[in-house]
């Protein structure tokens, strides 16, 4: 209960409350206090001078006589009034003696006087000499009493309400935030337990819980769409493995079964290590995609020139292409400098050539067209004339081994768009499909970068870090094994 | 050549040992990290092959630093399961000359190693090349065959001169796609193969004997032998 942040956070706002009230009503009191103080000082300073007056036009017993009369007529209500000798010893008024404790020098005192029924705690005197005499002149406080007192109940009775008011509000913010807390936490361990279809429940307004609900919700999606992701491609792996596995396999029992001559021994050897080899390539495509998607190639990225990087990969085509009479065209409006990684980006565009190659028709055409948009992003678009692919088709070709119906009996595996969508997402943009009636026209759109835009500074900042081996004389070598 | 596998894995190291023995080469072989220093470090090799992990405290890395500092100037190949590209570079960067990834093709191992060879005898890039009766001038970047002057792209001449400058051996298609096109990568067709048959019809069609050879799971050929 004290741990909750609601009711801590309305204890905080009542301590801050009562805080406010005392800084506001002690000054207040202080300031009365010294007001009526001095405002009963003077008006028994009056008093004495009046009494002293009397004394001075009518002696000692005209003023006897006017005390007696005013004790008598009870004038006096709350006053005290006494007049002694020298010797204290009371000759008027209607205190039955002088209070102990009360010297006899002139001047304004606070005592304690009880006696009689008159005065009080903190009664406040005035002592005079007038001739043989002693004057005291008092009031007692009781008039104020009530007065104060009630301040006291009021603060008291003020401080008692926020308490109360502050609590009352704490408790209800923290059933409703309970409430709300509890159905995200039910709805999050049910999601634990592996229902991933459940969502938080949002409400219209914009408030903090709905915003981040709302949130989470989202992230929500993007985790089922992941998981339901990943089970695919696990589905898939587990189908396209296989498919080699099972010729291997079917193939080396075969060999045990059969005992063949020695001459398509060897012939059955060679089709299981190219089986084997289809293994081995579907994994080495599936690790590079892990790598890319980590975002570990990263560090890779260095300043290229994108218009030889096409021009390479188009000519590394070409005679592949004449082969199929496909006329195979480069367009670029010269060096279009960007930073990226050179050996990803050409693994792109090498699949975005060859497969525009496997589905151009023959005597179709090809053309990759390298250019500098007006946002300054730089833009490969490779387009063909083949079949092209349909709307429908189009969010699915880049899921991994994904063909579609157009690659059937085409070699592949369905994991070369998806290497290029994982490469554009590096670079921080998407892939683009765009219909081209009839065809296809692929845009890889690498976004500006400050080091796009200023490659200058880029040749000296990541020039030494380049981190991708590239080779410059034929005898150096890296190798992926295929 | 003289050869020193430092291999642990039994199957594997049997596997290269009996290949390398075929393909005629003197193989010393060592089954883990000390044992593969003390020999690195006395005995003189043509090529090292290296795994990269092994057991024990010394891994193929240390190993390979540690011959480095001490001067061997021994070209090396790491032979590796770790296929990323950071460690690739990592790889290279310790003082290895080529790095294969596991599993992997023997004929390519084997050019791979004819080819560090080569490369650890010096290359001159100025010598002109040549095989049987074709040559090339590197300096005027003219390429004969027989009297007849044969005009190359210069994709086609850089394909040439790396299948000349290893003549004699197996290049593979792997090694042809790093060194001349550099690309570090698997373009899954067989591109390579066009280019090389392109090649062919420009050098090899019209004379008797045809110098750019297929040898049959392995690669190219440029070789004046007979076949």
């Amino acid at each position: 209960m004290i741990r909750s942040s609601a009711l801590s956070l309305a204890l905080g706002y009542v301590a801050l409350g009562i805080t406010a009230l005392v800084l506001f009503a002690a000054p207040l009191w202080y300031a009365w206090q010294v007001t009526i103080q001095d405002g009963r000082s003077e008006i028994l300073q009056a008093d004495a001078q009046r009494l002293a007056d009397i004394y001075r036009r009518d002696g000692g017993d005209g003023l006897k006589n006017f005390i007696d009369t005013r004790v008598n007529m009870q004038i006096a209500g709350d006053r005290i009034l006494l007049l002694t000798d020298t010797s204290r010893k009371p000759l008027a008024g209607n205190l039955p003696d002088w209070p102990r404790n009360l010297p006899t020098t002139p001047g304004n005192y606070r005592i304690n006087v009880d006696m009689g029924g008159h005065g009080g705690e903190e009664t406040l005197v005035h002592v005079a000499l007038l001739g043989n005499y002693y004057l005291l002149v008092g009031r007692d406080n009781k008039l104020f009493a009530p007065l104060e007192r009630r301040f006291w109940y009021g603060l008291t009775a003020a401080i008692a309400a926020l308490s109360i008011a502050g609590l009352l509000v704490g408790l209800i913010t923290r059933r409703a935030l309970m409430t709300r807390v509890d159905s995200i936490r039910r709805t999050v361990s049910a999601i634990m337990h592996g229902d991933l279809k459940h969502r938080l429940p949002t409400h219209l307004s914009d408030d903090e819980l709905n915003t981040l609900a709302r949130t989470i919700n989202g992230m929500l999606e993007q985790i089922e769409v992941l998981v339901h992701g990943v089970r695919n491609v696990s589905n898939s792996i587990a189908h396209d493995l296989r498919t080699p596995l099972a010729e291997l396999r079917s193939r080396l029992e075969e060999l045990a079964l059969m005992r063949p001559p020695a001459e398509s021994v060897f012939a059955e050897i060679d089709g299981a290590v190219a089986d084997v080899d289809r293994v081995i390539r579907i994994f080495d495509a599936l690790l590079r995609l892990a790598e890319i998607d980590a975002g570990l190639r990263r560090s890779g990225f260095v300043p290229l020139d994108l218009a030889e990087l096409a021009e390479t990969a188009v000519e590394f085509y070409a005679p592949a292409a004449e082969l199929k009479e496909i006329e195979l065209t480069f367009h670029a409006d010269g060096p279009l400098p960007v930073a990226g990684d050179p050996i990803l980006l050409a693994q792109a565009l090498s699949n975005l050539i060859d497969n525009a190659l496997k589905f151009a028709p023959e005597h179709g055409a090809i053309d990759v067209t390298v250019r500098r948009r007006a946002d300054a992003a730089a833009e490969i678009a490779v387009a063909d004339n083949g079949p092209g692919i349909g709307d429908a088709e189009k969010a699915k070709v880049v899921e991994r081994f994904y063909r579609g119906d157009a690659s059937r009996g085409t070699p592949g595996v369905g994991l070369g768009l998806s290497l290029v969508q994982a490469v554009a997402k590096l670079h921080g943009s998407a892939l683009e499909l765009s219909d081209r009636h009839p065809g296809l026209c692929v845009v890889l759109v690498l976004p500006a970068s400050d080091m796009n835009a200023a490659p200058d500074s880029v040749a000296a900042g990541t020039g030494s870090a380049s981190a991708a081996p590239r080779p410059a004389a034929p005898a150096a070598a890296t190798a992926p094994t295929s | 050549m003289k050869i020193l596998l430092v291999e642990d894995n039994e199957r594997v190291s049997q596997f290269v040992v009996k290949g390398l023995q075929e393909a005629g080469h003197t193989t010393d072989h060592a089954a883990n990290g000390r044992e593969g220093m003390f020999l690195g470090a006395s005995e003189p090799y043509d090529v090292i092959i290296m795994d990269r992990m092994l057991p024990g405290d010394i891994d193929g890395l240390a190993i390979i630093e540690v011959l480095r500092k001490a001067g061997k100037r021994t070209p090396i190949l790491i032979l590796s399961a770790l296929s990323d590209v950071d460690d690739r570079i990592r790889g290279l960067r310790s003082g290895g000359d080529d790095y294969l990834t596991k599993p992997f093709a023997f004929g390519e191992l084997l050019a791979r190693l004819d080819a560090l060879h080569r490369r650890s005898q010096g290359v001159n890039h100025e010598v002109p090349l040549s095989v049987g009766n074709l040559h090339m001038d590197p300096m005027t970047r003219k390429v004969t065959r027989g009297d007849r002057q044969i005009v190359l792209q210069p994709r086609e001449f850089k394909l040439l001169e790396y299948l000349m400058r290893h003549a004699d051996q197996v290049v593979t298609r792997t090694m042809l796609l790093e060194n001349v096109w550099d690309y570090h990568f698997d373009p899954q067709t067989n591109v390579v193969d066009v280019h090389i048959s392109k090649l062919r019809q420009k050098i090899d069609a019209e004379f008797d004997r045809p110098l750019l050879r297929t040898v049959r799971n392995a690669g190219y050929m440029v070789t004046a032998g007979d076949p």
